[in-house]
Order: structure tokens, then C-alpha cells, then sequence
């Protein structure tokens, strides 16, 4: 019990990433607001990058920054770091097309909430 | 091979054809119909005498690594004969038949495709040549099943092609299997599978008669026959009396004397059991008849038994039972198709399909009921008809294999069939001469002359069996 | 000059879509200038691909392995060029220029508007572009880049109809596609945790090294890519977003959507299933059994479910579930025969529900009924339409002489040699209900009697691009040798780690 208990504490970064996700995906399945739909997805991309940051951090390394005057120092694994770069500009880029989608459902239906769109949906395909 | 490719070709050229003349040109498409129907006959008799003679008539090829063969051996031939010389005869039929009717350029197209999807499952040198025609013919007679556009009709069809794909899908499993097991599927040097026990090749056997009993109608298996009897007379009497049905038939022969060879089954012994079903369809099939009051559905559960003779001749894996069984399918086939025939005349010129309503029909259509009283005494096994042989030769086969009591039950169908079909005789004479229904000249004709012509042929291969006996011979050597 | 024309090829096969589709917008309005663009670059891509297909089948030193910007292995990005990956970059270029050839005429009368169509254009091309780079890709992140870039043009093709129910549609696609790839992505944060990899080939290596010390680490990478490419494809439980998307949609976008963004996905599975984590561990992990059930469930719940559809676009979607489950079934049989028969599967099945999707759209467009009820004798009126779709149906069903047979008999062997009838018998039922929902449409079609309108077929591009992909079908059936070649010889290759 103790050593888990230790593993978490040790870890904790993981721990939290598995919280964010959960967190997130929970939204993502459970509310019926388009937004926070999109807030989900957007909790659970979080903890996606907070798992791969982590997963490069090496505790007291330095910032990769190569200099001859410390030779021997350890540094942290740059490429997670560079990889959620280019992972937050793909979860930019779906909640930007998320919310122009978002806006023509209000446009047509006049809610953004999916259980108001999905009872008045055949009412406005007929029209 | 000229010949074999113009008797495979003749019905889908002529069908092509078809579907391009004018709906109105009647004489001219009736004139296309029998020109290729007469050819592709012509052609199989070609082919057929070839192949009796000893010459090998082949074409092969592959797609997709699988080879094909079109191989036609004297089983094959006998089966083609018998398909492209009736074919002559119903088209003939369905001129006199068709001639009021819907949509006749649709009909005669798929008639003709069928010809040739039937003499290519007739012909298939290899398993892969044979899946494909036998899916093939499936969606070739799909149209014809559903040819009177009715609801009932549409949900015989959509019977008729589940069942078939069903048991085609079985098939299927089992071409794979023996595929894997042998690395060979053609039929030409011996049983596929010979001299190679293993287990489950009772399973496999057990696959491909069920696969193959589908359309071959084996009694837990035939509940599409009955149902696809709302296709138009002719189509009932060659496809769902003869051909498709020969062909799950002529699939059950084939695999058991060309992919497992009859000695190796004679080693399963799934082999018996598989002779009792046969058995119990012979019976059940007929008892089922004597309770069907429309004249067509009686015809079709008698179908289903006299089916299940052949396959019983065959499963006895004696010299004597195969030529039994392959007498059986001649001269069932002539039988059965009049007697189709004689209950499309009455029900088109009286209008009645219900044998308790035809009291006095006899009186008013006297040629019809001697055609249908001479057809049904050869189909009990009277003499001077030709179906005695071929119930002889059965019985004697089922003696030969030690099996005396499969001879009672062939005795005891006999009585059954008599039991069944001479009351609908002596209905028809009773009461009242019935009223016909008016009809335009020329059509009454055309159905009645191919049909006497059938009965005539069968009394005259039951006075002289000796015609049809060299083939019969040939299919037998060729397996034993 | 010639030399390093070919040895970027694989480059340019991937670029030269997405160059396309960024120059695209600028001059959005000329509608000739772009719809002949397109083409091109569709023309260009089956050269190209079928260049290279013939490279691979037929000359030394291929694999060929091509490390973007000069740098090698371990720290740049790979492309290979192999077996599979010509085998696919060869069906998203056959099935993707007819579509972009039917469309010519009928997106206008789909979308509406020179922009909108532009629009549309735009991310056709993304798509396409990203499929080729999903063939050839050998990096993981790469693969993650890819999957987004698809996905994201997918939604906007489906959203690209001006209607309520497009925008509901790609909506929920978009949520659910999104959360498959954040489990993508989190799968490749484990495999490079423990592996300290992206590039597939050294990911292996050492994931079959070490994969003992953390098992657990590897189960969970396994189950997160299963589910994330499970959703993405649209393996059955996953499926909800499919129907409504794909049937939403103008009808070359389902025919692209169904036919290849899902195959895409697929393939990615397939190469971080036998690439990355290779057949041996695979088994160890009993995930071909997962696979195998779950295409079972799929192919029997989709199938069942597009009897019941009434609207045309809507049972070929449901169809697409079933299929789905085939190529899921198929890539859970691990060995050659098998995996051949699938590959050859998937490249069939592409052809052909591009080719139902075209036919259906066709008939949309020129009648207005989408209801399989209301179709009676289109077939008469429309011959060229419904023929192809006959043929396409045929395939599908599995008769010999059309393509979907040829998939189906490998996959057969494959599953009997694995000594494994679950599959086996699945197939066939599966090929029995697909005849139940799709014969019925011919009957309608061909044998009921047609009302009195004037109804014809559509223009000839539209007529082309049908019977180009009708004849495919048919000469992959009769002929498929060399494709059935490099099939195999994928499936061996993917077979060797």
C-alpha cells in the first residue's frame, strides 16, 4: 500500500493526466451543451500533452539549450515538448472548426444544446 | 471446344438478343428464343457424343490464382442433355403458355440465360467452375420466380435466394476446406480427396449436402420449393422440377463420386445416415403431397421425394444404384415436366389450380388427362413407362449395398404416389363437364404438342430402355 | 535529372495534393480552372502511384526507404515505399480520380455555389493528400499529423451541404472522431515512453525487447490505439457517428469517406498492430482474438441493421459497418493467406462502395427519392446507373468473377488455415445478409414498374467515372494478378517482424 501510494506521489504528473482525461472524456460523453462538449475535448487533448511533457521531464535536468560551459549537464528530452507543439495546433485548429460548426447549428436551430437539436431536427429538415 | 462454347454461349447470346427486339415483335423474339434453345441443344448433343465417345472436350483457364475448367465428363453430359433438350420443349410451351402474359421480353431473356448458367453447372470440369455457375443460376432464375410482380411473389424470391445463398455459402466453406486438403479441385484425374482419411471429412461431406441440398430440396432444407410455385407454369416445371433443382442434385452426385470418390465414402460413416434423410425426404416428401390441395404444390412436395430417389441411388455407392439414380433423373425428368405441363393447361383454360375443385375437368379436357394419367402411372413405376427402370435399378443397387430395407421404402413410395395422384385422376372425371374459359387459337396447341410429345418419348424409352442405357453405361464406368 | 525524379517521387505523390489544395482558394472562382486542377492532380497521383507500384513489383532495392530533409533514421522521418504502401497509395489514387470525376457535374447540385464547390475541392485534396501520406508513413507522430489532418477534412466534407443536419452531422463526427485521436495520440505517448521511438522499425525493435518489464504499459497502448482507430474506422460499438455522417454528406464525399478515409485509418492500425508491435507480441496479448470478435460482432450488427434502412445512403453506411468488420475480422487472422485476402478486401470494398455511393447519389440527384421504396424502375430509366450499381452489389455479395469474391476466398483460406471457423462461418452469413439488403434495391429497381417521369442518366463524366469504377471491379475480379501480388507480398512483409 505504501509503495503505491508512493508510486502515485512519484508520478503524480501521470496521475493527473489520467484525472484530466477522465475528467474530460466524462464531459465529453455526458453533457449535452455543445460547449462544453468542446471544453471536453479540448480538457482531455490537455491531458494528452500533459502525458507526453511529462514523459520527457527528467527531474533537475536543465532546459536543452546546448552551451560549452556545462558540459556534463543533464538535459530534459526536448522532442515531447516539440511534438505538443505541433498537438496544440491540431486542438486549435478542431475548436476553431468546432465552434464554426457550433454557430450554424445555432443559426439554424436557435440552441446549442444536442438534445434540443435532436428533438426539433425533423421539424427544421421539412421546412 | 467450338462446340462446348456455343452450347454454353447460345442462351446468354440469345438472351442479349432478346432483351434487343421490340416488345411488340412477338413471332420475332418466340423465332430468336427457339433458334438459340434448338442450337445450344444441337451443340449439347454435339458435345455429349464427344464426350461419350472418349474425347476430351476442354477449355480452362484462372482468375484470381484459382483455376476453372470447363471438363464436361458423361455424368456432366447426361445432366446437359437432359437440361438443353427439355429446354427445347418448355419454350415451346411458354409460347402457347406466355402468350397473354406481362413482360414476356424479361421472362424469355432470363430463360435463356438459365440455359446457359445450367449447362455450364452441367459441363464445370473443376469445384470453382461449378460454385460459379451455380451462383450464377440462382440470380439468373431470381427474375423468373418473381415474374407475376405480386407480394407473394417477391417473398418466394426473396426465399428462393436466401436459401440458395445459404447453402451456396456452405458450399463454399467446403470447396476451401477440400482446396486445403487435396491442393486440387478439378475433376478429371479421379476423386479429389481419394486415399486421404482424416477427420472430419464427415463433416466436410455433411457441408456439402447440406449445401447442395438447398436446391436439391432435401426435406429439412426445401421450404423455398413450395413457396416458388407462384413462378409462372413453365418456369415451376423445367426450373423448380428439373434444373435448378438437378443442379443441387448433380452437386451432391458430383461430390460424392468426384471429390470423395466412392470408395472413401463408403468409409464415412456419415454415408449412412445421410442415406436415411435421403430416405425419410422420399417419404415425408410425398406424405406432405397427399395433404396439398393446389395441384402445383402437390406437384412440387412429390418433386422434393422423387428428388431424394436419385440422391438415394447415388449414396448407395453401387454400380447398380448410380445407374439407377441417373436413369431416374432421365426419365423423372420427362415425367415430371408433363405432368407441370398438364396443370398449367388446366389451370389456364379453366382457371382452377385446386384439385378439390376439378370435378369434371376430365370430361372437358380429355387429351390433357391421358397425358397426365400416362405421366403419373410412369411416375408410380408402372411398366411400359420409362420410371420402372430406374426404380428397378435403384432397388437392385440398394440390395447390392446390403441396404433391403431402402428397397421397401421405394415400394412403399411407389403405393404413396398412387395414393396421391390417381384420386386427382378420378376427381377430374367426376361431376359435371366444367366450363373453359375462351381462349385465342394457336396457344392451346402449342402447350399440348410438347407435352404429348414428352409422354410418347417416355413411353417409348420404357418400351425400349436401351437408348438411353449407353450413357447410362458410360456414368457408370466412368466412376467405377 | 530522371534518377532524382523518382527517388522523390514518394514526395511528390504526398505534396503535390496538398500543394493543390492551399493554392486552391486563390482563385476559387474560376470553377473550370479548378475542377481541371483537380483532375490533373488525380491524374498525376495514378502515374505516379502506379509508377511506383510497378517499381515495387518489379525492381531490386525496394522497399525503398526515403528519410525526409537528409536526415536518417532514429532522428528524421521516414517514408517507405514497400509493398503495402504501394498496395494502398494505388487504391486511394484508382478510387479517388473517379470520384473527383463524377463530381465535376453533380457537386454543383450538391453543394450549391462556385465557392462552396472550391471549398469542397480544397479538402478533397487535403484528404487525399493525407491518405497517401498514411500509405507511405514509417513515424508515429507522423502517422497522429496525418490521422488529424484526415479527420479534419473529413468533417468539413461532410459539413460542406448547406443543411442543418450536414453541420449536426459533422458536429458529432467531429467530437467523437477528436476523442479517437486523443486516444491515438495517447497510445504513441506510450509506445515512445517505454521505447524512447517514434520511427516504427526502432519502436519494434525495442518494444519486442523490453516489452516484459512493462506489460501493462504495452496493454494499455495496445487498448487505446484499438479504440482510437475502432472509433475512426467505425468498428461497430464505435460506429454511431458513420451513418448520419456518411449519408449526410454529398454523395462523392460519402463515396470518399466510406470507400477511403475509414481504409486509411485501417491501414494505420495495421501497420502499428504488425509494424510496431508485430505479430509474435500480437498473440502473446490475444489481440487478433479481440479483433476477430469484434469484426464478428460488426459484420453481424451492421448487416442487420442496413436491412432495416429504408434510405439508400443510410444502408450503405450500415454496409460500411459490416465491411468495416470484415477488414477488422481479416486483420485479426495472422497469417499470409489471410492477411493477402484482406488487404485484397479493403482494396475491393473501396471500389466498390465508392461505386454504390456514386450510383446512389446519382439517383438522388437526377430523381430527388432517397428511399430504396420509392425507387421503382429506375433501372429502366436510368440503365447505366443501375447496372453499375448491380455489379457493385454483386461484388459485395461475393459472386466469382467480381473482386469482393476474390477477397472473400483468401480470407476463407486464410481464417480455415489459422484453424479458426468462427470467422469462416461468419463470412458467409455475412455475405448472405448483404445479399438481404442489397438485392431487394435491384428488385425494386429492375422489376417493379416505373412511374412516368423523365428520368435519365446523369451527364457523361458522371457515366464515365462509374463505368471506370464498375470495370475495376470487375477486372480485379477476372484478373487481379498483380494487385493479388503485392497483397500478398505485403501481407508477408508485415507478417516478418
Amino acid at each position: 500500500m505504501n509503495l503505491l501510494a508512493n508510486k502515485l506521489i512519484i508520478n503524480y504528473p501521470y496521475f493527473a493526466a489520467v484525472i484530466l482525461f477522465m475528467i474530460g472524456a466524462l464531459t465529453v460523453l455526458t453533457r449535452s451543451n455543445l460547449f462544453k462538449k468542446l471544453l471536453g475535448i479540448n480538457i482531455m487533448e490537455s491531458a494528452i500533452f500533459l502525458l507526453f511533457v511529462a514523459g520527457g521531464n527528467i527531474r533537475g535536468g536543465a532546459s536543452p539549450i546546448l552551451d560549452n560551459t556545462h558540459a556534463d549537464a543533464v538535459y530534459i528530452n526536448p522532442l515531447p515538448s516539440a511534438l505538443m507543439l505541433t498537438g496544440i495546433v491540431v486542438s486549435v485548429s478542431v475548436t476553431a472548426f468546432a465552434l464554426a460548426l457550433i454557430i450554424r447549428l445555432y443559426k439554424s436551430y436557435g440552441t446549442t444544446d444536442a438534445r434540443q437539436i435532436a428533438l426539433m431536427r425533423d421539424e427544421v429538415t421539412r421546412k | 471446344m467450338l462446340y462446348l462454347i456455343l452450347a454454353l454461349f447460345s442462351g446468354v447470346i440469345g438472351g442479349l438478343v432478346v432483351t434487343l427486339i421490340p416488345r411488340t415483335r412477338n413471332q420475332l423474339r418466340n423465332f430468336i428464343v427457339i433458334l438459340f434453345a434448338v442450337s445450344s441443344a444441337i451443340f449439347s448433343w454435339k458435345v455429349a457424343f464427344l464426350v461419350f465417345s472418349g474425347e476430351s472436350v476442354r477449355i480452362a483457364g484462372s482468375f484470381g490464382g484459382l483455376g476453372w475448367s470447363i471438363d464436361p465428363d458423361p455424368l456432366g453430359a447426361v445432366f446437359g442433355l437432359i437440361a438443353s433438350t427439355l429446354w427445347v420443349f418448355t419454350a415451346i410451351y411458354s409460347f402457347g403458355y406466355m402468350a397473354q402474359k406481362h413482360n414476356q421480353n424479361t421472362y424469355y431473356t432470363f430463360f435463356l440465360v438459365s440455359l446457359s448458367m445450367t449447362l455450364g453447372v452441367a459441363f464445370s470440369g473443376n469445384l470453382v467452375a461449378l460454385y460459379l455457375f451455380y451462383e450464377l443460376l440462382t440470380f439468373a432464375t431470381y427474375p423468373l420466380v418473381i415474374h407475376e410482380r405480386s407480394s407473394e411473389a417477391v417473398q418466394a424470391g426473396s426465399k428462393y435466394i436466401l436459401y440458395s445463398l445459404s447453402g451456396a455459402g456452405a458450399i463454399l466453406i467446403g470447396i476451401v476446406l477440400t482446396y486445403m486438403f487435396a491442393g486440387r479441385l478439378d475433376f478429371a484425374d479421379g476423386p479429389i480427396l481419394a486415399g486421404s482419411m482424416r477427420p472430419g471429412l464427415g463433416w466436410l461431406l455433411l457441408l456439402f449436402f447440406a449445401g447442395f441440398g438447398v436446391k436439391a430440396a432435401i426435406m429439412p432444407l426445401h421450404r423455398w420449393l413450395p413457396k416458388a410455385m407462384v413462378a409462372p407454369t413453365p418456369v415451376s416445371a423445367l426450373l423448380h422440377a428439373v434444373a435448378v433443382v438437378y443442379s443441387g442434385v448433380y452437386g451432391i452426385v458430383r461430390v460424392v463420386y468426384s471429390v470423395f470418390g466412392h470408395e472413401l465414402t463408403a468409409q464415412l460413416s456419415v454415408n449412412s445416415i445421410l442415406l436415411w434423410i435421403v430416405a425419410f425426404s422420399i417419404l415425408a416428401g410425398i406424405i406432405i403431397a397427399m395433404r396439398q390441395d393446389v395441384l402445383k404444390r402437390r406437384l412440387a412436395y412429390q418433386t422434393i421425394s422423387h428428388l431424394s430417389y436419385i440422391l438415394l441411388g447415388a449414396l448407395t455407392l453401387q454400380p447398380w444404384g448410380l445407374a439407377g439414380a441417373i436413369m431416374h433423373m432421365i426419365s423423372y425428368s420427362m415425367l415430371k415436366i408433363t405432368l407441370f405441363f398438364c396443370a398449367g393447361i388446366i389451370s389456364e383454360q379453366t382457371g382452377q389450380t385446386r384439385v378439390s375443385k376439378m370435378s369434371g375437368v376430365g370430361w372437358a379436357m380429355p387429351g390433357t388427362m391421358a397425358v397426365f394419367s400416362g405421366a403419373t402411372l410412369g411416375m408410380i413405376g408402372m411398366l411400359p413407362l420409362n420410371a420402372f427402370w430406374g426404380k428397378y435399378y435403384l432397388m437392385k443397387g440398394s440390395v447390392a449395398g446390403g441396404k433391403w430395407p431402402l428397397a421397401l421404402v421405394l415400394i412403399g413410395s411407389g403405393i404413396l404416389n398412387a395414393v396421391c395422384f390417381i384420386p386427382v385422376i378420378v376427381n377430374t372425371f367426376q361431376g359435371e363437364r366444367s366450363a373453359l374459359k375462351a381462349k385465342q387459337g394457336g396457344s392451346v396447341a402449342l402447350m399440348l404438342v410438347p407435352t404429348g410429345f414428352l409422354v410418347i418419348a417416355a413411353l417409348v424409352v420404357g418400351l425400349l430402355p436401351g437408348i438411353v442405357w449407353p450413357g447410362v453405361e458410360a456414368v457408370v464406368n466412368w466412376f467405377f | 535529372m530522371t534518377d532524382s525524379f523518382t527517388a522523390n517521387l514518394p514526395v511528390y505523390v504526398i505534396i503535390a495534393p496538398l500543394f493543390v489544395a492551399i493554392v486552391l482558394p486563390t482563385f476559387a472562382r474560376l470553377k473550370r480552372l479548378v475542377q481541371g486542377l483537380v483532375l490533373l492532380v488525380g491524374v498525376l497521383g495514378v502515374a505516379g502511384t502506379g509508377y511506383l507500384a510497378y517499381m515495387v513489383l518489379s525492381k531490386e532495392g525496394f522497399p525503398m526507404i526515403y528519410s525526409m530533409g537528409g536526415w536518417p533514421a532514429p532522428w528524421g522521418i521516414e517514408l517507405v515505399v514497400g509493398n503495402l504502401g504501394a498496395f494502398f497509395l494505388l487504391v486511394v489514387s484508382g478510387v479517388s480520380l473517379p470520384v473527383a470525376l463524377f463530381s465535376r457535374d453533380n457537386l454543383t447540385v450538391e453543394v450549391g455555389g462556385k465557392e462552396r464547390v472550391a471549398r469542397f475541392y480544397v479538402f478533397y485534396l487535403l484528404l487525399v493528400g493525407a491518405l497517401s501520406g498514411m500509405a507511405l508513413t514509417h513515424d508515429l507522430f507522423n502517422v497522429y499529423v496525418l490521422v488529424e489532418v484526415a479527420t479534419l477534412s473529413c468533417c468539413a466534407l461532410v459539413s460542406s451541404r448547406k443543411h442543418p443536419r450536414a453541420a449536426e452531422a459533422a458536429f458529432n463526427y467531429l467530437i467523437l472522431a477528436t476523442l479517437g485521436s486523443a486516444l491515438v495520440m495517447g497510445g504513441i505517448g506510450f509506445i515512445y515512453m517505454i521505447t524512447g521511438h517514434l520511427n516504427m522499425g526502432f519502436a519494434s525493435q525495442e518494444i519486442n525487447r523490453i516489452w516484459q518489464h512493462n506489460p501493462h504499459v504495452v496493454w494499455l497502448a495496445f487498448s487505446f490505439m484499438l479504440v482510437g482507430f475502432g472509433v475512426k474506422s467505425a468498428l461497430f460499438p464505435l460506429h454511431i457517428w458513420l451513418p448520419d455522417a456518411h449519408s449526410t454528406a454529398p454523395s462523392p464525399a460519402s463515396a470518399i469517406l466510406s470507400g477511403l478515409a475509414v481504409k486509411g485509418y485501417m491501414i494505420c492500425l495495421l501497420k502499428v498492430l504488425y509494424n510496431v508491435f508485430g505479430h509474435s507480441l500480437m498473440q502473446e496479448f490475444a489481440v487478433h482474438r479481440i479483433m476477430v470478435l469484434a469484426g464478428t460482432i460488426a459484420i453481424l450488427a451492421g448487416s442487420i441493421s442496413a436491412m432495416t434502412q429504408d434510405d439508400l445512403k443510410r444502408r450503405l453506411a450500415f454496409s460500411t459497418v459490416a465491411q468495416v468488420g470484415y477488414i477488422i475480422l481479416g486483420f485479426g487472422i495472422v497469417n499470409t493467406k489471410g492477411l493477402a485476402g484482406t488487404l485484397f478486401y479493403l482494396a475491393s470494398h473501396a471500389v466498390i462502395k465508392s461505386l454504390l455511393f456514386l450510383s446512389a447519389g446519382s439517383i438522388i440527384a437526377v430523381t430527388g427519392k432517397k428511399k430504396v421504396s420509392e425507387l421503382a424502375g429506375i433501372g429502366r430509366k436510368m440503365p447505366i446507373t443501375m447496372a453499375t450499381f448491380t455489379i457493385a452489389s454483386l461484388s459485395l455479395i461475393g459472386i466469382p468473377l467480381f473482386s469482393g469474391f476474390i477477397g472473400k476466398w483468401h480470407l476463407l483460406v486464410g481464417s480455415m488455415e489459422a484453424g479458426n471457423f468462427l470467422p469462416t462461418a461468419v463470412i458467409i452469413i455475412g455475405s448472405v445478409l448483404c445479399a438481404a439488403y442489397l438485392l431487394p434495391v435491384i428488385r425494386v429497381a429492375y422489376f417493379e414498374s416505373a412511374p412516368q417521369e423523365d428520368w435519365k442518366d446523369p451527364g457523361f463524366s458522371q457515366k464515365l467515372a462509374l463505368i471506370v469504377l464498375a470495370a475495376a471491379t470487375v477486372i480485379l475480379g477476372v484478373v487481379p494478378g498483380p494487385f493479388l501480388e503485392l497483397a500478398t507480398r505485403a501481407a508477408t512483409d508485415l507478417l516478418m517482424r
